[in-house]
């Protein structure tokens, strides 16, 4: 544990960033500029509920996507066949992703390496085209299939989804904050370091990884649902795309996984650079993504955060 | 039997013949280095496209264009493994996943950019030639795939158990230390491997290109087979490609004939995820558990 002078001033900086950050679209120029802004903590948010399960303990979850996506469909029906309004329909994409995460994590989280990357990527799969295929083979209306569903417009600002993603996204921040001073945490790297004696001392392997499962799914599904009514056009083939989990997977990796600051890092500089790079050149925005990816991999495998960290020695928040 | 359900079979065998002959190559990839390889479907289809610019080019029938195909996509390999993948291997797997995805990423918007979002295929005149045998069809070409597969996987078995070099793939597999202590050079093994496996996908990809249209997108979709083929017949098993294949291949294949196309796809990662959970080490217990 941390000394309590170190916590005060995690609370400071804390208390000042959420200030500073919540007042950017009273300066914002544009609705561009604030878009983007909207974009990046939006990301942020998700990269962060990726480091939560997997920066952590070293499971490699290659389909997070799947909770967003459960997330956005849930609020999309909630919404649009039940009337439910918008705030109790993302707090019911969170209870159904995570209800979902719980049988899903109990089954798969006994698998190893990459095993359970390859087992929840085909969760992942198998939801998508449940979701393309299910009207169609059993002759109902529910999921709408390739046609998608069209949101009710609620005709918010994009200031709106700013606060909504802000408020996530710290939510994301603080459990971050939660794991790194708590014996939750502790377990959580034990479990990677190795789990097998970390059973031996006492530590409940199963129960940790799964409550890591389950609250990253948790807010998984908020982000979907927020995500669902911000674009107000949802396919499957857009919110299980599983070029989303390959985002949150760079972007946790790039800033450095199992840090505090490696999401927002990470997804700050990618969110950024993919703007500037993808409407400089468009054409080649793909390759150059490639590029990076194994440079960051080959010149600093431990990420920005914790190349920093080693260089300085230093060991902040 | 009715020739319905025999047809849907014999298709689903054929079709999972081909699926082993281009799943053999991620299998050994991952069994010697534990490599889950995420551009597998980019060495597919670069083997595809050499067979289909062979025949552009210079007329050649795309069986004889398999040999450039494995020369080609064999330095292909070992080069990458040699010059990049070897660099983060004694690091965490995920390492690896992620790189090999950037390679993906690369390869695959590279050779968009060269050639273009067209599909393609190629027409020779034995194109859509078919065996009928008692009321049933058997197209020709997915035999010969077919009967290339069982050629693969008998091949890299004997180079396996019966080569100098197979033997230092075998013993750096089994104990990487150990083998290393023995004097044999582990990074060359390393690129020699993947340049193997490599070699045997790019043959594979040639040999679909007479009968599948090919376009430089169409590697994730082979990369995601290739994965469930795999895990059915158990990681790292050689021969498991064959078995992973036949039951992945006859799945679908009824699913196809008796549900819908499109819910065949849902059964085949269903039967993927059941499969991990119940026998991670594929249908016939061999594969290797992380």
């Amino acid at each position: 544990m941390k000394p309590r002078s170190g916590r005060l001033t995690f609370w400071i900086c804390f208390i000042a960033a959420s200030l500073a950050v919540s007042l950017i679209p009273f300066v914002a120029t544009s609705e561009y500029l604030l878009r983007i802004i909207t974009v990046t903590i939006f990301w942020i948010g998700m990269a962060g509920c990726w480091n939560i399960m997997s920066g952590y303990t070293g499971y490699i979850d290659f389909g997070p996507v799947v909770y967003f996506g459960i997330g956005s469909y849930a609020t999309a029906i909630a919404m649009t066949k039940y009337g439910v309004p918008f705030f109790p329909a993302a707090v019911i994409s969170a209870f159904s992703s995570a209800l979902i995460a719980i049988p899903i994590g109990i089954t798969t989280l006994r698998l190893r390496g990459a095993y359970f990357a390859i087992a929840t990527f085909a969760f992942a799969e198998t939801m998508k085209q449940i979701a393309l295929e299910f009207d169609r083979t059993f002759g109902v209306s529910f999921f709408q299939g390739s046609h998608g569903i069209t949101l009710p417009i609620g005709g918010h600002e994009n200031t709106f989804f700013f606060y909504c993603f802000l408020s996530v996204t710290f939510a994301v921040i603080l459990v971050h904050y939660g794991i790194e001073h708590s014996k939750f945490g502790y377990g959580l790297k034990a479990i990677h370091e190795a789990e097998a004696s970390a059973e031996m001392a006492g530590v409940n392997t199963t129960g940790v990884k799964l409550r890591a499962y389950v609250t990253s799914a948790f807010f998984l599904g908020i982000l979907g649902g927020i995500e669902a009514y911000w674009i107000t056009y949802i396919t499957p083939a857009d919110v299980f795309n599983v070029h989303k989990t390959v985002q949150m997977v760079i972007m946790t990796l790039l800033g450095g996984m199992g840090t505090f600051l490696g999401p927002i890092v990470g997804a700050s500089f990618l969110t950024i650079l993919s703007e500037i790079l993808g409407t400089a050149f468009v054409e080649y925005y793909l390759i150059m993504v490639g590029g990076i990816i194994i440079a960051i991999i080959l010149i600093m495998p431990r990420g920005i955060v914790g190349t920093i960290k080693e260089w300085k020695g230093i060991r902040f928040l | 039997m009715d020739t319905v359900l025999l047809q849907a079979i014999i298709n689903g065998l054929l079709l999972g013949g081909v699926y082993a002959a281009y799943s053999a190559g991620f299998s050994l990839i991952f069994g010697v280095m534990g490599v889950v390889n995420l551009a597998h479907g980019e060495l597919i289809m670069l083997g595809a496209f050499t067979s289909y610019w062979m025949f552009e080019y210079f007329g050649m029938d795309p069986y004889y264009s398999l040999p450039f195909a494995m020369v080609f996509l064999f330095a292909f390999g070992y080069l990458i493994q040699k010059y990049i993948i070897n660099r983060v291997i004694e690091m965490p797997h995920i390492m690896s996943y992620i790189l090999t995805f950037g390679i993906h990423l690369m390869v695959a918007n590279i050779a968009l950019k060269l050639w273009t979002h067209d599909f393609r295929s190629i027409t020779t005149s034995y194109s859509g030639a078919n065996a009928a045998l008692l009321g049933l069809i058997i197209p020709y070409s997915r035999l010969v795939t077919f009967f290339l597969a069982l050629l693969i996987i008998s091949g890299l078995w004997f180079f396996l158990n019966r080569t100098e070099t197979g033997r230092a793939i075998r013993a750096t597999s089994l104990d990487k230390e150990v083998a290393r202590l023995m004097g044999v050079n582990i990074r060359e093994i390393y690129a020699i491997t993947f340049g193997v496996g490599a070699a045997i996908t790019g043959l594979a990809g040639a040999s679909i290109s007479s009968f599948e249209i090919i376009s430089p997108e169409m590697g994730l979709q082979y990369t995601i087979i290739a994965f469930c083929v795999v895990v059915l017949g158990g990681m790292g098993y050689m021969p498991g490609a064959l078995w992973g294949g036949m039951i992945l291949g006859v799945a679908q294949s009824l699913a196809v004939t008796y549900l819908s196309a499109g819910i065949s796809v849902a059964v085949t990662f269903l039967l993927l995820f059941v499969m991990l959970i119940v026998r991670p080490t594929g249908i016939v217990g061999k594969g290797l558990v992380a």
